[in-house]
């Protein structure tokens, strides 16, 4: 991944200190880092990782390492050491850390759930059999079936679910194994180029600029060689790197790279490269020890698996509760105990909504896809609904919030300051551009500079093109690409005679170039720079195109911009430019950058430009979108306060009116102390000051503060602050990219990583992927999570409803004796044929209101199955079908001959196989099974009319608030494709399958269709009646009690 | 059980003694006595209201239907038979033979069965029914079925005894019976005897049913002891 860092600093008169700072904090970190690793392993990981760090290859001399490795710094390994070390050690790669095995996955979907209570049924089916065999060897084979059904669904739940699941993991690991990183490494007195996790300990190993070094190396040889060490101790600057042991600390020595840093820079040629030695691979890289830390952080459950399993919780206890209940009174009613067992084993199954956990799934999966679309990559299905009750996420910057490349924001010219075009494609530059000073500054930009592109990309618009150079110099290199067009032409007309590079000490870079104008055979000076050792270097100003004399007010208002564009955070450079006399300076005048024998002062000052990071552009709406949303973003970077905060406020992180404790004692002249924190909104912390608070001062901040930015904080840090927000019964995510964030991104509620920025080990640590590293794409994420919770409450409700409809069967005919109403088979093909489809057409709803509108919901206190939730499943809808049902089932026995009052308690002598002459209520008499096929019509009737009534469920649960008029009933198609198949498999088992008879059903006439049908407008009518109170009377009784 | 656990319990157990009943907001199981009065009278309303309903669907249902017949007959097209006891029968009228006895309204009279048809199973020579003899009779009857005549040339001899027209208008009705008499030899060698009965001739009156063993037939087994 050759992403660059960008790097800013600011350069104000206070800089020193701030470096001084600085450089304390990068060994804070690197101290705070090892404190880490103590406190989070256990003792024996603890030693280990402690005896790695003692490591002491960097203190060696290039002998002693041949030695100690057994290679040779010219000529590499041998081939055959090499595989022979690979071997030993085994690949150079991160192990990931270990799954869960698949088998338990497995087994946990086989007997997780309702799995449970099922095995239960299809066991005491079995139990019954046997007593019913030992009784009666020819007894029916019907509980064995029975059973062997129930084993079925389970099974095939389980399997379901279980792919469901493995289907979405397996995106992640295909786009894990995407980029193969490659080696440029020395074997056999050959460079190679090989996979990076072929390399071994003693490697020798060359690193370009911008490569990702492959291995902890012990660099050799290297000039100018620059690594972005943010992965491993937060440190965003470029960190130099030479040959030279200059720490007794590894982590802190020049001499060695890690594994997964970044490579930014290696001195021009001769060089080129940095040669080095792999002193470790793989898991025994300093990385790999901070990546297998994120193993020691528990997963905790996700709030969705929470919620299920209390769903779960309260399905089954009233399952096991009524099941127990008329356990008991069946037997206490004189039952024999083989038909109460059997009763138990229809309440169970009649109670358990055997299709909605792999429903769920489904409706979870379809989320994830929708994600995956709007690029998040979602790892785990249950996260899916995490990001929708996120109550704060807590943002890294760099990348996230920001384009991730440096900008040319204002610039400075003729006392006016300018705004320059920074969204993504800087195509609206408005400034005025005719001011001949422009034109000055505009060639001082273009020459003074060495970044160039990279060739070949001609058809590639200029921001996207690859640049080589730093930061700040690409960024110009694009800025007066896209404001004057060709500037390799315009160098090339203007050849470069001789140049001093930046470097810290000057803090100055100077470009000496003919002119274009074949007439002015004048050289002409350009100098960049800080801008207060620019000016030190200028006596006069451009005005105009006019140089003035520099006079105190124009340094005063030079001052004044400098504070100005540094005050919002970005990085100021200083540009001046000098024609040189072509008395003094002829033609053929040969300039030594060395003696500098050409003047460095008197210069005429031309202008300043400002550079930042800008934020993203759909950044700022989705920070309003997420405040809108209640969900507090919390900044958290590695950056200066100052550029944090000015990124904060530009992304509406600290709204335009809000002010810092800092910011209120300036305002009112007071020192920080005395002025009252609650007044302060928004917060600065930095990480030095977080180092020293207690968690209890964390929380008193994190309570206080609605708007916090940390800055300058190491990615350990991090976690403190994820631990800090969980205190606050917050659900908490987080982004990442580094390794070291991957404890963070593990504890936190959702962690999410970066899919361009991302190391592998933030990738396996998160729960998501941001593919576009884009934090608007975290918003719709969290629209989805709400809309999906909303939408799997209508799935339940919607499920649990029928359940008391089938269960009430079993209840009648327990306690007053009625022929079966309907059969254990029939209520499978319910619950796993006709509403399966339907319930996942819930999915699909849009959403009632704007659901980014209202705060996350309280993780304790907005279940996903609430009281009125159950209670208007069970108790009104659930027994408005109940009675619709039995209104069909007595229709069907009366008008064929049984009448209400005669088939009450004719139980015994119904189900009686020695009763061939039972007499209805009309004096005819039945066989058993002509009883029997009455019987089934009677299932069949009833299935039918739970089918219909199910219709009009399916159709008020579309919303829960809003009349479905003004949901639209037909917006949703998906629910009208269920409620096609609803109809079509009831008449498939009615008239398709009903001359089988194996599955007891039959051919029902048509008119036992319908009548159920006044039942389901009476559903519609009730709960529109009932929508309509709660948004009559909000907050009323009605509201509370009836409001899901 | 460590210390934490035990805490974790006395908590939870006195989160439930709170749920229960919580002095301070007066609330017993969660709700204060107003609330449980409110969600308890809407559902007294409501329930009310949707037995109501339900009996009133109920009630309309019933009103659809003929009291004398049902409005359907699918599951039974055809009768069973069933082995029969012996009853009384008092003043019936006296049918003829060869006939359908179908009847008009408003009055519905059974025909007489006059016991002497069965023979030596009539009960009125012997009152054991020949069990005492060794030659046990067993009744054979087909079930009843309103409306039911047999159609072709059924080996019925009485064919007065169809049409039935129901329980109500029609309370005395018996439906036609036939007697077995079983011989068993005075030898003793056969004890165990198989009898089916089938009704024979009649096309439209089903005797071959893999599922009801009792459709147009019956089969049964007589033992003697000794």
């Amino acid at each position: 991944m050759d992403r660059k860092r960008e790097i800013y600093s600011v350069e104000l008169s206070g800089t020193k200190d701030i470096e001084k700072t600085d450089k304390e904090d990068g060994k804070e970190k690197s101290r705070g880092l090892k404190n880490k690793c103590l406190e989070r392993k256990k003792n024996h990981q603890k030693e280990e990782l402690k005896k790695e760090l003692d490591l002491d290859d960097h203190k060696l001399s290039k002998e002693e390492l041949e030695a100690k490795y057994g290679t040779n710094i010219i000529t590499g390994l041998s081939s055959a050491q090499a595989a022979e070390l690979l071997a030993q050690h085994g690949p150079n790669s991160l192990t990931p850390p270990k799954g869960t095995p698949e088998i338990i996955k497995f087994l946990k979907q086989m007997i997780g759930g309702f799995s449970i209570l099922l095995w239960i049924g299809a066991i005491l089916c079995w139990i019954a059999y046997g007593i019913q065999y030992s009784n009666d060897h020819s007894s029916s084979l019907d509980n064995v079936y029975l059973g062997c059904v129930l084993a079925l669904v389970v099974i095939l739940t389980g399997v379901f679910a279980y792919y469901q699941e493995a289907k979405s993991t397996n995106i992640m690991s295909s786009f894990q194994k995407m980029i193969p990183q490659q080696a440029l490494v020395i074997r056999d007195s050959e460079k190679k180029t090989i996979p990076a996790d072929q390399l071994v300990v003693g490697d020798i190993v060359e690193i370009k600029g911008g490569d990702r070094v492959p291995a902890d190396v012990r660099l050799l040889s290297t000039q100018g060689c620059k690594v972005d060490n943010s992965s491993v101790t937060g440190e965003s600057e470029p960190q130099a790197r030479s040959c030279e042991f200059t720490h007794e600390s590894p982590l802190e020595t020049k001499n060695i790279a890690f594994f997964s840093t970044t490579c930014l820079e290696v001195s021009a040629p001769p060089v080129g490269t940095a040669t080095g030695m792999v002193i470790s691979t793989g898991d025994r890289t300093i990385i790999g020890q901070i990546a297998s830390l994120a193993s020691g952080v528990k997963d905790s459950k996700t709030p969705i698996a929470i919620e299920i399993e209390h769903f779960v919780h309260i399905v089954a206890g009233v399952a096991v509760s009524v099941g127990i209940i008329f356990f008991i009174i069946a037997v206490s009613m004189k039952y024999h105990v083989l038909d109460s067992i059997i009763f138990l084993i229809g309440i169970i199954v009649a109670n358990v909504p055997e299709g909605l956990l792999a429903t769920v799934t489904v409706t979870l999966s379809l989320t994830a896809k929708r994600m995956a679309k709007k690029n998040c990559l979602v790892k785990n299905l249950e996260a899916v609904e995490t990001l929708g009750s996120t109550s704060i996420i807590c943002s890294d910057k760099t990348g996230t919030l920001t384009q991730n490349r440096m900008t040319v924001a204002h610039l400075w010219f003729d006392h006016q300051i300018f705004v320059a075009d920074t969204s993504e494609n800087h195509s609206n530059q408005v400034f005025d551009q005719s001011s001949a000073t422009w034109a000055s500054l505009s060639k001082i930009i273009t020459l003074c500079n060495r970044a160039e592109f990279r060739p070949g990309q001609e058809s590639v618009p200029i921001m996207k093109k690859t640049v080589v150079g730093d930061a700040s110099e690409t960024a110009l290199l694009k800025f007066s690409e896209v404001m004057l067009g060709n500037v390799m032409d315009i160098r090339k007309r203007n050849r470069k005679v001789a140049e001093i590079p930046f470097n810290s000490t000057n803090k100055f870079q100077l470009s000496i170039h003919e002119t274009e104008d074949p007439d002015d055979k004048r050289f002409l000076v350009v100098m960049k720079g800080a801008p207060e050792r620019i000016l030190e270097k200028c006596s006069t100003i451009m005005v105009n195109g006019q140089e003035q004399p520099l006079d105190r007010s124009t340094a005063e208002a030079f001052h004044t911009a400098y504070m100005e564009l540094g005050g919002i955070g970005e990085r100021v450079l200083g540009f001046c430019h000098l024609y040189l006399p072509t008395d003094e300076f002829p033609e053929t005048y040969s300039f030594d950058v060395d003696t500098m024998n050409f003047p460095t002062s008197n210069f005429c000052f031309v202008g300043l430009l400002s550079m930042i990071d800008p934020p993203r552009s759909t950044v700022p709406d989705a920070v309003t979108k997420c405040r809108s949303a209640g969900i507090k973003v919390i900044m958290v970077t590695g950056d200066h306060p100052i550029t944090a905060k000015a990124i904060a406020k530009s992304v509406g992180i600290i709204s335009a009116n809000s002010e810092t404790v800092e910011d209120i004692a300036k305002r009112l002249n007071l020192p920080v102390e005395q002025v009252n924190k609650q007044d302060a909104k928004a917060a600065v912390v930095t990480g030095m000051e977080l180092k020293d608070m207690s968690p209890e001062q964390l929380d008193e901040l994190l309570a206080n503060h609605s708007e916090i930015v940390f800055a300058r904080t190491s990615p350990q840090q991090k976690l403190i602050i994820v631990e800090g927000c969980q205190r606050q019964d917050a659900v908490v995510a987080v982004t990442g990219d580094g390794v070291n964030d991957s404890p963070a991104l593990k504890k936190a509620d959702i962690g999410i990583a970066m899919g361009i920025a991302g190391s592998d080990a933030a990738k396996n640590a998160a729960d998501m992927v941001l593919l576009d590293d884009n934090f608007a794409s975290i918003v719709t994420g969290v629209e989805e999570g709400r809309l999906i919770f909303d939408n799997l409450k209508k799935t339940i409700a919607y499920t649990l409803t029928k359940n008391i409809a089938e269960l009430c069967p079993f209840l009648i005919y327990i306690i007053a004796g009625l022929p079966l109403p309907i059969g254990t088979v029939t209520i499978l093909f319910i619950d796993l044929g006709t509403d399966i489809i339907p319930s996942i057409a819930l999915a699909y709803e849009k959403a009632e209101s704007d659901i980014m509108n209202r705060k996350p919901r309280h993780k304790k206190k907005d279940r996903l199955v609430n009281p009125p939730l159950a209670l208007y499943s069970y108790l009104h809808i659930g027994l408005m079908q109940a009675l619709g049902a039995f209104v069909t089932y007595f229709t069907v026995y009366a008008q064929q001959g049984f009448l209400p009052t005669t088939i009450l308690h004719l139980r015994l002598e119904w189900e009686n196989d020695n009763v061939n002459d039972l007499e209805d209520s009309y004096g005819q008499e039945w066989t058993r099974y002509q009883r029997k096929y009455l019987e089934w019509t009677g299932y069949t009737a009833f299935f039918v009319s739970i089918m219909i009534q199910q219709i009009a469920d399916l159709i008020i649960r579309k919303t829960r608030r809003n009349s479905i008029c003004q949901q639209g009933l037909f917006r949703n198609k998906i629910v009208w494709v269920g409620i096609a198949s609803q109809i079509i498999i009831a008449l498939i088992l009615s008239y398709g399958l009903g001359s089988i008879q194996a599955l007891n059903f039959t051919m029902l006439r048509p008119q036992y269709w319908f009548v159920a049908v006044p039942h389901a407008v009476l559903i519609w009518v009730y709960d529109e009646v009932r929508k309509l109170f709660i948004r009559l009377f909000p907050g009323s009784w009605w509201d509370k009690n009836m409001y899901y | 059980m460590t210390k934490t656990d035990k805490k974790s319990f006395n908590q939870s157990l006195a989160e439930w003694k709170l749920f229960i009943y919580n002095r301070t907001t007066g609330e017993f199981l969660g709700r204060t006595a107003k609330s449980w009065g409110l969600i308890l009278s809407f559902y007294l309303v409501f329930y009310g209201f949707l037995a109501a309903l339900f009996s009133f669907t109920m009630w309309a249902m019933l009103q659809t239907l003929n009291d004398e017949v049902p409005k359907y007959r699918d599951q039974i097209p055809s009768p069973g038979l069933m082995p029969y006891g012996l009853e009384e029968q008092k003043n019936l009228t006296d049918c003829t033979n060869g006939n359908f006895f179908e009847q008009k309204r408003p009055e519905y009279t059974a025909c007489q069965f006059p016991l002497a048809l069965l023979e030596a199973c009539g009960g009125v020579d012997d009152p054991t029914f020949g069990y005492q003899g060794g030659k046990p009779c067993i009744l054979v009857k087909m079930n009843r079925i309103i409306g039911l005549k047999p159609q072709g040339e059924p080996r019925i001899e009485y064919l007065k005894y169809f049409p039935y027209y129901g329980k109500k208008l029609h309370g005395s009705y018996l439906q036609p019976l036939v007697a077995v008499q079983v011989s068993f030899g005075s030898d003793g060698d056969v004890k165990e005897v198989m009898v089916e009965c089938k009704i024979d001739g009649s096309p439209n009156l089903k005797t071959q049913d893999d599922r009801d063993k009792f459709l147009g037939r019956v089969a049964f087994k007589i033992t003697m002891d000794a």
